[in-house]
């Protein structure tokens, strides 16, 4: 845990904290073996996949078949208005005979996702054991219609059934906020697929993921002592994400042997006398399904010594202030999607230029070109595009990867 | 309450970035290293030449390299393998140098972002200026930019106006 000060001064009045943490898996995960998979694939047949799409995705799906073994458990769903179970769960005996059914799959008809959850949900709880990585993979390119509170719902309902969601959105036309939702409430991930020849490479990287979980249903309980108040928390890995606080308690998800678990705490903290105040204790808690533990609690406590001379300017650690760049960046492209929704044209029009801005400065030349181009449209014709909009979107949330390496 | 000087939006004490026009609160927005003039600096210059025999001099092995500021008499340890930008930290535009330079003046004393490097090459270490604004100094003597120079002992730095000693181990 890294907070953006030491030392804090005492002040009248409330000031703000920054803390950067890492959960990481520890070495002795490393002699973990590859834990084995209930997954479901559900997948959009609607008319909308007609063509490429459609079949990248039957493509795709076969490479997954391909990767998992015997001991894990499969599933596949499609669905347009209705869901149909293409290969009902069960253990991977005859993936050629699976492949075949997935070949099958012929498009038709509307989206809409809550069909294909619900019968995705019901396969995976025919298989789910205990100690075993449960995961419901969705891929769409559409908007589903009025179903998207039950969505959430069912989302939050499998997240109890320690069931994740991961939802990848094909093309333009999906709703990105249904979709991440899912993803963020039951602790999967959500992933802008812009062109069909990606699917596989996305749907492959998320078995992969699935493949070196270690720890599961994180969560991580924020105990804030009285005038400490959480302002907002993010997950940083792996892409920038709000994590909406539910009472205390924000959802982490699953961690990977390979990849620590990242995140930022925004913290208001009140006035406090000179001396030594424990400002909030932090509880992770969450299962690791490879030792057949549940609920594993580890705490800290996050003390500070307040200072009458503290210096409130002093500079925070280079990683904080790196990570929290990006963040600010992210929270205004947020900003800018919020002005819009209540209608103030104006106001988003200028949080996507001021961004630009900032992402000109930090050598974000592409992103910053989108932000300004769409900025442009708005202030025009009062509309975004919504490939502008998905750009600017899983843009700027990615910008604390690595910069991938060119093809 | 703080006041963005970009903006104007009020913030708590403690807050690094504005939220409403992102830009770096403690310094206010990217400052521009201001060139200064040339009375200011030594004018000699260093001969290029000399760091391609050092590699093959060195014979003693470089331990480790400890550069002392000043002004503030802060020591700094540089890893012994790897490397070092030398520089001044901007949040905004996402540069942090492993050794910022801001507390000992570095904005007035005409410290580039990416201002010089250190770095480790079999047994010697090198310094390199990075094409900073106001020029690198071995010794008093002008470093041409983007050539590495042999470091020892005793050697004294100049990034812009700020000075800076060097032990070498």
């Amino acid at each position: 845990m890294l907070p953006s000060r030491t030392t804090l001064p005492v002040l009248p009045d409330e000031q703000m904290l920054y803390v950067l943490f890492d959960v990481s898996a520890g070495q002795s995960a490393k002699q973990v073996g590859r834990m084995p998979l209930n997954v479901c694939l559900v997948l959009d047949r609607s008319t909308s996949m007609q063509g490429a799409r459609l079949e990248q995705t039957k493509t795709a799906a076969q490479r997954v078949i391909d990767s998992l073994t015997s001991d894990d458990t499969l599933g596949i769903i499609t669905f347009s208005d209705k869901a149909e179970v293409v290969w009902p769960s069960q253990p991977l005996a005859d993936p050629i005979k699976v492949k075949a059914r997935v070949s099958a799959i012929q498009a038709s008809g509307g989206t809409e996702i809550l069909q294909g959850l619900n019968a995705g949900l019901a396969e995976l709880d025919k298989r789910r054991q205990h100690y075993s990585i449960n995961h419901l993979i969705l891929l769409t390119d559409g908007q589903t219609y009025g179903d998207e509170e039950k969505c959430m719902t069912v989302a939050v309902e499998a997240k109890k059934h320690r069931v994740g969601i991961s939802a990848m959105g094909i093309g333009e036309d999906w709703n990105d906020q249904l979709l991440d939702a899912l993803a963020s409430r039951s602790g999967g991930v959500s992933q802008y697929i812009p062109s069909t020849g990606e699917i596989q490479h996305f749907l492959r990287e998320r078995l992969q993921g699935l493949g070196s979980v270690y720890g599961d249903n994180l969560r991580l309980l924020i105990k804030a002592t009285p005038g400490t108040r959480v302002k907002s928390a993010f997950k940083l890995s792996p892409y920038i994400q709000r994590m909406e606080l539910d009472g205390e308690s924000v959802v982490l998800g699953a961690l990977q042997i390979d990849a620590p678990i990242s995140g930022m705490l925004e913290l208001i903290v009140g006035s406090h006398t000179a001396g030594e105040h424990r400002l909030a204790q932090f509880e992770l808690i969450g299962d690791i399904p490879a030792h057949q533990l549940e609920g594993v609690q580890l705490r800290q406590d996050l003390t500070f010594a307040f200072e009458p001379s503290a210096d409130p300017n002093t500079p925070a650690p280079s990683n904080v202030l790196s990570a929290l760049a990006k963040v600010t960046i992210f929270q205004m492209q947020e900003g800018a999607w919020q002005a819009l929704e209540k209608g103030d044209v104006a106001n988003a029009t200028h949080r996507l230029e001021t961004m630009a801005t900032r992402l000109l400065d930090m050598g974000e030349h592409q992103l910053a070109r989108a932000a300004l181009l769409e900025a442009g449209r708005l202030a025009r014709s009062g509309n975004l595009s919504p490939a502008g909009r998905k750009a600017i979107k899983y843009g700027t949330r990615s910008l604390l990867l690595p910069p991938t390496k060119d093809k | 309450m703080i006041e963005c000087p970009s903006c104007g939006h009020q913030h708590r004490p403690g807050t690094l970035f504005c939220s409403e026009c992102g830009v770096y609160l403690l310094t206010g927005g990217p400052l521009r290293t201001e060139p200064l003039p040339e009375s200011d600096l030594p004018s000699s210059r260093a001969d290029p030449w000399e760091s391609g025999e050092a590699i093959a001099a060195a014979e003693t092995q470089a331990e480790a390299v400890i550069v002392i500021v000043p002004p503030s008499g802060r020591q700094l340890t540089l890893p012994a393998e790897g490397e070092a930008v030398l520089g001044r930290l901007d949040a905004t535009r996402g540069v942090f140098p492993n050794i910022d330079l801001t507390p000992e003046g570095g904005l007035e004393g005409g410290v580039s972002r990416r201002h010089a490097r250190i770095h480790k090459q079999k047994a010697q270490y090198f310094i390199e200026d990075l094409g900073s604004a106001n020029g690198t100094f071995l010794n008093g003597q002008r470093l041409t930019p983007y050539l590495p120079h042999p470091l020892h002992d005793a050697d004294e730095l100049q990034l812009g106006r700020v000075r800076i000693r060097v032990v070498v181990k």
